[in-house]
């Protein structure tokens, strides 16, 4: 993974450094985002305040019950949704619309039905202005990833839930993005498939390094994952609590430790405001 | 003929109607037809010829009119009118059913006057075509590119507005930025299946308006129907209706062969 940081996609990197602010800020920071829906009525206010970092590299996970507006955030930070207040920032720059410096994973997979899996994956790099050379060997390298070389040539539709978003990890990562954004993705998986995906995804974060924003409602996922989980209180959706998971990894579910956090999280959940 | 459309419509195209590839369906097919014609030739035989001629008087004239030329004549007329009328029906249907899903400006212009135009049965146009086009080929192509050209807007209307959201929002994280590439990336191939199944209906429906086109006295397969007709010649109408028949079936099972390759990945 080494090798792909000199592709021409980090050249984005250079004006967001330099239209910081003169801040040297990294990552992530959701700076005071509120969202509020005007619909029949009275509006609704979906988020309300929410700040958080995510540092470069880091895995973090965005956790909450039902109604915590989890999925507005997602898209806010994907440049999906505006914000009514505050903003996102990526690298120091805000974040006005979607951006190939976010790889985005859906809970659905979305994968194009049309292409085989060779194309799905190479779909954001034909948009970029790599060469045919430069997009053959990433797309074999992002294959290789996610252990899907073999697929290259099938249709979405013949593929595993499992497969699917596989591909579909493959497919964001494929442009090098700098931080992955990732909701619910293995929300529709069996639970043996989504355990075998968590830790081909903590591979892929400790190979490739990049920052990871996961949205889950499973507790027991989070704690798996993250270096960090921000906890989300509803109604209106605003950050209860950002815990840090101190345990090391690989984590087991049997560990005291592990334990400790899972309930220390469906606590601050289920508690009332 | 409308609840054909409904079923072909349904989604169910590549499946539905007649399939050469399994041979116990095709064997029961065959039994249906032979059983078809062995009820007709019992109830010819109580009918006098102008009512019901027995299958073997229609074969008889079918097989006179190829002889005498007049049937390659009046189909290869007929081939002039739907060949043009559904190629541009079909191709401006599509078109300007993919561009108004798309575009919500262009919807907002348009929906009011597709509301008033979209009952008007292209028959009633006789009229215009006539007036614009003259008792001539372009005038019964004009017909029938009005039937191709409804069928196919909706289809690729209903299509267009079917592609999910989600599709486009994956598009431009992708790094999909222009409306140009979002239609020829995303929206046309995710929205091809329904756009396929309404050239195919429109196809069919098109042999069917070829006599309607021909009413007013252009030469064709369904002149001769309409002539026959009049003449209570029911064995050459009989033979006409199935020149239609074949007509459609080649056409039919030509373009789901194509439509199976173009949407492999369906399979």
């Amino acid at each position: 993974m080494a090798g792909v940081n000199g592709d021409p996609a980090d050249v984005n990197e250079d004006p967001a450094t330099e239209t910081g602010g003169g801040s040297s800020e990294t990552g992530v920071v959701v700076d005071g985002v509120g969202k509020t829906y005007d619909g029949e009525g009275d509006p609704v206010r979906a988020l309300e305040e929410v700040s958080f970092g995510v540092e470069d590299g880091e895995f973090l996970c965005l956790v909450g019950p039902s109604g915590c507006g989890k999925t507005t955030l997602f898209r806010i930070i994907a440049g999906l949704a505006d914000a009514t207040d505050g903003e996102v920032r990526l690298g120091g720059s805000p974040v006005t619309g979607p951006t190939t410096d976010m790889g985005v994973v859906f809970q659905e997979y979305h994968l194009f039905p049309w292409l085989t899996v060779e194309e799905n994956v190479g779909f954001g790099l034909d948009r970029s202005d790599r060469s045919a050379g430069e997009r053959a060997a990433r797309v074999d390298e992002m294959l290789e990833l996610v252990g899907l070389s073999e697929f290259r040539e099938s249709y979405p539709k013949s593929l595993s839930g499992g497969m699917k978003q596989r591909v579909a990890i493959a497919r964001a990562l494929a442009v090098d993005p700098t931080l992955l954004l990732m909701d619910e993705p293995f929300g529709a998986v069996d639970a043996q498939t989504r355990e075998m995906l968590q830790r081909e995804l903590l591979d892929v974060w400790a190979s490739t390094g990049k920052t990871v924003l996961f949205v889950t409602h499973d507790v027991a996922e989070a704690v798996t994952l993250a270096d960090r989980i921000v906890v989300m209180a509803a109604e209106p959706g605003r950050v209860r609590e950002v815990v840090d998971v101190d345990v090391d990894r690989p984590r087991e579910r049997g560990d005291p430790a592990f334990g400790e956090h899972v309930a220390r999280v469906r606590e601050l959940i289920g508690a009332r405001a | 003929m409308a609840t054909d459309i409904g079923r072909e419509l349904d989604g169910n195209g590549l499946r539905a109607g007649f399939d050469l590839g399994d041979p116990r369906r095709l064997l029961r097919g065959i039994a249906g037809i032979v059983g078809f014609l062995a009820l007709w030739y019992l109830v010819s035989l109580t009918q006098p010829a102008y009512v019901l001629p027995s299958p073997a008087a229609v074969a008889g004239t079918f097989l006179e009119e190829l002889a005498s030329g007049t049937m390659t004549a009046a189909l290869w007329s007929s081939v002039r009118h739907w060949l043009p009328g559904t190629i541009v029906g079909t191709g401006l249907g599509v078109a300007a059913g993919v561009a108004f899903a798309w575009s919500g400006l262009l919807d907002d212009v348009t929906a009011p006057l597709v509301r008033v135009l979209r009952p008007v049965p292209p028959l009633a146009l006789i009229g215009f075509a006539i007036a614009w086009f003259g008792i001539n080929d372009a005038g019964a192509a004009f017909i029938i590119a009005v039937g191709a050209f409804w069928i196919n807007f909706y289809a690729a209307y209903g299509a267009v507005e079917g592609v999910s959201k989600d599709l486009l929002d994956v598009g431009r994280t992708l790094g999909v930025r222009s409306d140009l590439d979002m239609v020829r990336s995303i929206v046309l191939p995710a929205s091809l299946p329904g756009i396929m199944t309404g050239i195919r209906t429109g196809l069919g429906r098109c042999w069917m308006l070829v006599v309607a086109s021909e009413i007013f006295g252009v030469p064709g397969v369904g002149r001769e129907i309409l002539r026959a007709s009049n003449n209570l010649l029911v064995d050459k109408v009989i033979a006409y209706i199935l020149v239609l028949s074949l007509m459609y079936l080649l056409v039919d099972v030509a373009f789901r062969a194509a439509q199976r390759r173009v949407l492999i990945w369906q399979a």
